[in-house]
């Protein structure tokens, strides 16, 4: 007995019901050699809708099942769980795109319907052909890498060494920390930080399940999810750690002020950063908490926020999120510590959106901080002073002020050296340059890699208690694999002819993932099935061809090639 | 820590099935342990499931929401209870012990297919507002409140059924005669259970400002002044219109939008900025010029908040398209023939100008659930200042309670949009697992 298909085709609503006439799809698909069903309905991922499929399965015996819905991006593994649930082979599933590659970008119905019959008849034509692949599961060594041991990394790797897994932290730096070591307190609520630090360290250093590397990089990675063998050196030595998962946490660079020239940076001694200010202030900086410039208390302070932030001049156009904060707070604590000085802060927005972040703005406004907004154009020095140059935007009129100190919110960028990590890890990143999470929505640590997680400034700008709150989510979804002990690995995979394969090797320069290798004995490659990842370009590369993928074999995409022409 | 009783899998309550509430479920889950998620609505989805597209990305949130409520649904770890409401906490970490009240749906869900013949036969079909649509469209006594929801069964709403609050409701009640499952049972009664978990998670999420509380814009008084939620339903593509952004079948040429309403403003007690309103509008002002590309956009806002990830890129993007926003915020709306006149000092031009308008979103503010503190009694959580639940720590543990093992997720510990929500929800779900690891050690 040949292959009974069923075809399902979705409404999306009206995605795709407004632009394809989705009853007429569905009469065509009826009308296919092997199609026993086709049926249309509203809302194929809904319950009713995969119900649907299975009561189908059962009742008309189907071996091969057709969604025509939405890119396989989004519901593949929906409708593979599906049909897996009624007792058929996962990958005996075709799905139509008619949704991003039809209805969206179409719009005369009569042409979109017309496309939409030719997608649906060519994956009738491959499912005709798919074969059942076997899904199988590899062991998860219970231990996990973070890499990076400011407070994300820290935070991280508490929580994973809390539910009982060996966890290595591995810190570039001497110490742990990163950038809050750095900070003297935080907003909005003003509590030092060095307690707060202290107690995160110890924990960390003091804790049985961590096994902490500092002064230490990684310098290879192989391996997939549940088995990552990572290189790491120190000075003295090189270690190789076998782990199931990885936690990246390598913070932030901060934006070069010298960028913006206008503004003198490097040129005035009384230009600082926001950085430098929370040195100079901290009861362990040079002024031993106390506001020195040259020696002298300043008496006229001005702040400028989003410096080298929401500024495409500078190629950067994202928002730094915290600069606005972290300045509120400064000013703060100027009007504390020299309740005479004249603070003065120029915005464009002030972007106060946390728990007690606009009541601590108002708080700050309270305290006779003056907020103008306006961006500066320039900075000059008259004697002693400075003067800013600035368009005030609500008065609509140019001002000039003067100041001894200008603290510039310089913003957050990625790591300059996040390429490395990039590179070793095959983490995509986003365009402003951060890392990239896997969905913008609903999965923000995770990333494509299966088994590489996203935590703190890496993937954008954060304050702490968000930094905190995606460590800890990081941490749940490393934890998962190593919890379950076991993972699935993919079944699409490359298949090695060794009557063709000439062992010329060049398949293997162009994996990514290093899963072919030359069998010394035999003269022909191998293929670790563990390691790839399905992604075809071997089979491309072969000048042999010698290489085919499953479930996208030349007789399948031919099927499909012949059905749309 | 109480050892664990032989032959019982460690469990973890969740309350609340909004997107944080589904996520810290799907975590816990799938780290190995059982999962009661109790939701008191109907179905699962919480206010992601009312939402068209979502910023900055614009993918529909129900194509992105639908998949993972089945996911709930489906997963051999998650025991999903909906329409049921916690009533009782006791004990504490490791060892809770929870009330929970099934309510009646006055359907008996075994049997129910939720083929919606009782929600087309119900004699009251068309004529009790819906909540799920907030007002845009009507609903009967029957009802399922969407139809992506999940489970998919029908309830009877006890409070507007004829037969529930009259006795009778013609000789057979309309619904009764038309479910060919035989599911609907008006002798259902409320059901009390308890449950033992090691870990419990809040996940209730907000309510929104009511805007009647602002009344210079009147809303309630005008019908084309509406709320961002509002609009929500009127452009979602599954929603009552079918996506087509209509009032009284008219596409409206002249929109304003009006950011931060009950926000940022203590003249109505709301001193905190709600997160999610600059962006959620700066969509819906990018939604509104791509429906009617002839229409007129203006945004009033004090600062536009567009800090997030793609954030700033797309409130350009918004601008670039035509979008007009003028800073300044509205001292009232009134009504001037067809149209709406919204009196506002633009604060940058420094005069005082009237915008003419045939639509008026209020960007309205995330605020804590009314009925919070009921919880927060049950429970004995401590809520800061601005009636959200608080966080053990404003920095280092922002998903812990002062409550040991009740950890919080999504917006009932502050606004947040999705992404935070999510990230905040698996945070919750990586302090509720360690907790429950550690119960297991001890047996
Ligand atoms: C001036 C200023 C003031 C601020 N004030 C506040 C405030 O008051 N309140 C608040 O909430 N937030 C504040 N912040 C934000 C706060 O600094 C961040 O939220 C926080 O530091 C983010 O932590 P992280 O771990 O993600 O990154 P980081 O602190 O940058 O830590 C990353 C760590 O990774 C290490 N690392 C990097 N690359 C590698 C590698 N390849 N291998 C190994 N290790 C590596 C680094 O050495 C570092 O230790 C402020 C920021 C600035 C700039
Ligand atoms: C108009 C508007 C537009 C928006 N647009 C976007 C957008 O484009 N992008 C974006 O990222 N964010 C957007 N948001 C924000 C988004 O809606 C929230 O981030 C998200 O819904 C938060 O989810 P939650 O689970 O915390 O809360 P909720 O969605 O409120 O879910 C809470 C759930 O708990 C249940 N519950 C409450 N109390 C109890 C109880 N006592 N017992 C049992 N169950 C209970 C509720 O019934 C509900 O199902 C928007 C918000 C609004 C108002
Ligand atoms: S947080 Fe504020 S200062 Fe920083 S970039 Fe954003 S708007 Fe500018
Ligand atoms: S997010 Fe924007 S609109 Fe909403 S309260 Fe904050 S500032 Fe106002």
């Amino acid at each position: 007995m040949g292959p009974r298909i069923g075809v399902y085709v979705c409404h999306c609503g009206v995605n795709i019901a407004a632009t394809v006439d989705v009853e007429a799809v569905t009469r065509f698909a009826q009308g296919l050699p092997s199609v026993a069903i086709a049926r249309d309905y509203t809302y194929m991922c809904s319950d009713p809708g995969q119900a649907l499929i299975k009561e189908d399965i059962e009742k008309f015996g189907l071996t091969k099942v057709v969604v025509a819905s939405c890119s396989p991006m989004m519901h593949e593994p929906t409708f593979r769980g599906t049909i897996q649930e009624a007792g058929l082979n996962p990958y005996c599933l075709e799905m139509a795109n008619i949704r991003e590659q039809c209805s969206w970008v179409h719009g005369e119905k009569d042409k979109a319907t017309r496309k939409a019959i030719q997608l649906v008849a060519a994956a009738v034509g491959k499912a005709f052909l798919l074969e059942p692949l076997e899904e199988r599961r590899a062991d998860v060594t219970p231990a996990a890498l973070v890499i990076g041991g400011g407070i994300a990394g820290m935070q991280a790797a508490l929580d994973i060494a809390k539910a009982g897994f060996l966890v290595y932290l591995v810190e570039k730096e001497p110490r742990l920390g990163g950038h809050l070591a750095q900070l003297g307190k935080t907003f909005p609520n003003l509590e030092s930080v060095t307690p707060l630090l202290s107690k995160a360290i110890e924990e960390v250093e003091g804790h049985p399940n961590i096994d902490l590397l500092t002064s230490a990089e990684v310098v290879g990675v192989e391996g997939y999810i549940g088995n990552f063998k990572v290189k790491v050196t120190d000075r003295t030595t090189r270690r190789e750690l076998k782990v199931g998962t990885i936690v990246v946490a390598t913070g932030y660079d901060l934006f070069d002020a010298q960028l913006k020239p206008e503004y003198g940076y490097g040129v005035y001694e009384k230009v600082i950063t926001g950085l430098e200010f929370e040195r100079l202030v901290s009861s362990s900086g040079p002024g031993e908490g106390e506001i020195l410039v040259k020696g002298k208390e300043p008496q006229d302070v001005v702040f400028i926020q989003c410096v080298g932030s929401r500024d495409k001049s500078v190629g950067q156009e994202y928002c730094s999120r915290i600069c606005c904060m972290y300045t509120a707070k400064q000013a703060f604590l100027v009007k504390e510590m020299l309740p005479q000085a004249r603070v003065t802060v120029l915005y464009m927005d002030v972007r106060a959106y946390g728990k007690g972040f606009e009541e601590f703005y108002d708080q700050v406004r309270g305290e006779g901080v003056i907020y103008r907004r306006g961006n500066p154009s320039e900075i000059y020095k008259k004697g002693e002073r400075l003067v800013i140059r600035a368009e005030d935007t609500l008065l609509g009129e140019p001002i000039q002020l003067e100041a001894d100190l200008v603290v510039l919110a310089t913003g957050i960028t990625p790591r300059r050296d996040s390429l490395k990590i990039a590179n070793l890890l095959k983490l995509p990143r986003s365009a402003d340059g951060f890392f990239m999470e896997a969905h913008p929505k609903l999965r923000p640590v995770d990333t494509v890699m299966n088994g590489v997680y996203l935590a703190g400034c890496c993937q954008g700008p954060k304050d702490i208690p968000d930094t905190v709150a995606q460590a800890k989510a990081a941490a749940a979804s490393a934890m998962a694999p190593l919890c379950q002990g076991q993972v699935k690995v993919e079944a699409v995979t490359s298949i090695i002819d060794e009557e063709l394969c000439s062992g010329c090797g060049i398949c293997a320069e162009v994996c990514v993932y290093d899963a072919l290798s030359l069998h010394e004995r035999k003269g022909v490659m191998t293929i670790n099935e563990v390691l790839c990842k399905g992604c075809g370009a071997c089979a491309v590369a072969c000048p042999s061809k010698a290489i085919k993928l499953s479930h996208f074999t030349p007789t399948q995409i031919l099927a499909q090639v012949d059905a749309l022409v | 820590m109480e050892p664990r009783r032989k032959g019982l899998k460690p469990a973890a309550l969740v309350i609340g099935g909004g997107i944080a509430g589904m996520q810290a479920s799907l975590d816990i889950a799938n780290a190995g342990f059982l999962v009661y998620l109790i939701e008191r609505e109907p179905s699962i989805g919480g206010h992601m499931a009312q939402l068209d597209k979502t910023f900055p990305t614009l993918d529909c949130s129900s194509c992105i929401l639908t998949p993972k409520m089945v996911d709930v649904a489906r997963h051999p770890n998650i025991q999903l209870i909906s329409y049921a409401e916690v009533v009782g906490v006791d004990g504490g970490i490791g060892h809770f012990k929870v009330r929970v009240k099934q309510k009646p749906r006055y359907v008996d869900v075994d049997r129910c297919t939720g083929c919606g013949l009782c929600v087309e036969a119900c004699r009251l079909k068309g004529r009790i507002t819906s909540e799920f649509d907030v007002g845009v469209s009507k609903r009967g006594a029957a009802y399922i409140p969407f139809p992506q929801a999940v489970p998919l069964k029908a309830t009877i709403d006890p409070e507007r059924c004829v037969f529930i609050t009259r006795g009778v409701c013609g000789k057979i009640p309309a619904c009764k005669e038309a479910c060919a499952a035989e599911a609907i049972d008006f002798e259902q009664k409320e059901e009390m259970t308890e449950l033992e978990v090691r870990a419990i998670i809040v996940a209730t999420g907000f309510d929104l400002f009511d805007a009647h509380l602002k009344p210079e814009f009147g809303y309630g008084l005008y019908p084309n002044v509406i709320t961002g939620l509002q609009f929500e339903r009127l452009s979602s593509a599954s929603g009552p219109t079918r996506g087509k952004i209509t009032l009284n079948g008219q596409e409206p040429k002249k929109v304003v939008f009006i950011q931060c309403v009950g926000s940022r403003d203590k003249s109505v007690g709301v001193e905190y900025c709600s997160r999610v309103c600059c962006m959620y509008t700066a969509k819906q002002a990018h939604l509104v010029k791509e429906k009617i590309p002839d229409a007129e956009v203006t945004v009033l806002y004090i600062d536009v908040r567009a800090f997030g990830k793609g954030f700033e890129e797309f409130y350009d993007r918004v601008r670039g398209e035509g979008v007009v926003y003028r800073r300044g915020n509205p001292a009232e709306i009134y009504k001037k023939g067809e149209r709406l006149i919204v009196m506002v000092e633009d604060t940058l031009l420094g005069e005082s100008v009237q915008l003419e308008a045939d639509l008026v979103v209020l960007a309205t503010g995330i605020t804590p659930r009314g009925d919070a503190e009921n919880l927060a009694d049950l429970l004995r959580l401590p809520s800061s200042s601005d009636g959200f639940f608080q966080e053990a720590h404003p920095k280092l543990r922002p998903v812990d309670t002062e409550r040991e093992g009740v950890y919080l997720a999504g917006c009932c510990q502050g606004p947040k949009d999705i992404p935070d929500a999510v990230a905040q929800a698996k945070a919750a779900a990586s302090s509720a697992i360690i907790t429950l690891r550690n119960c297991m050690e001890v047996i």
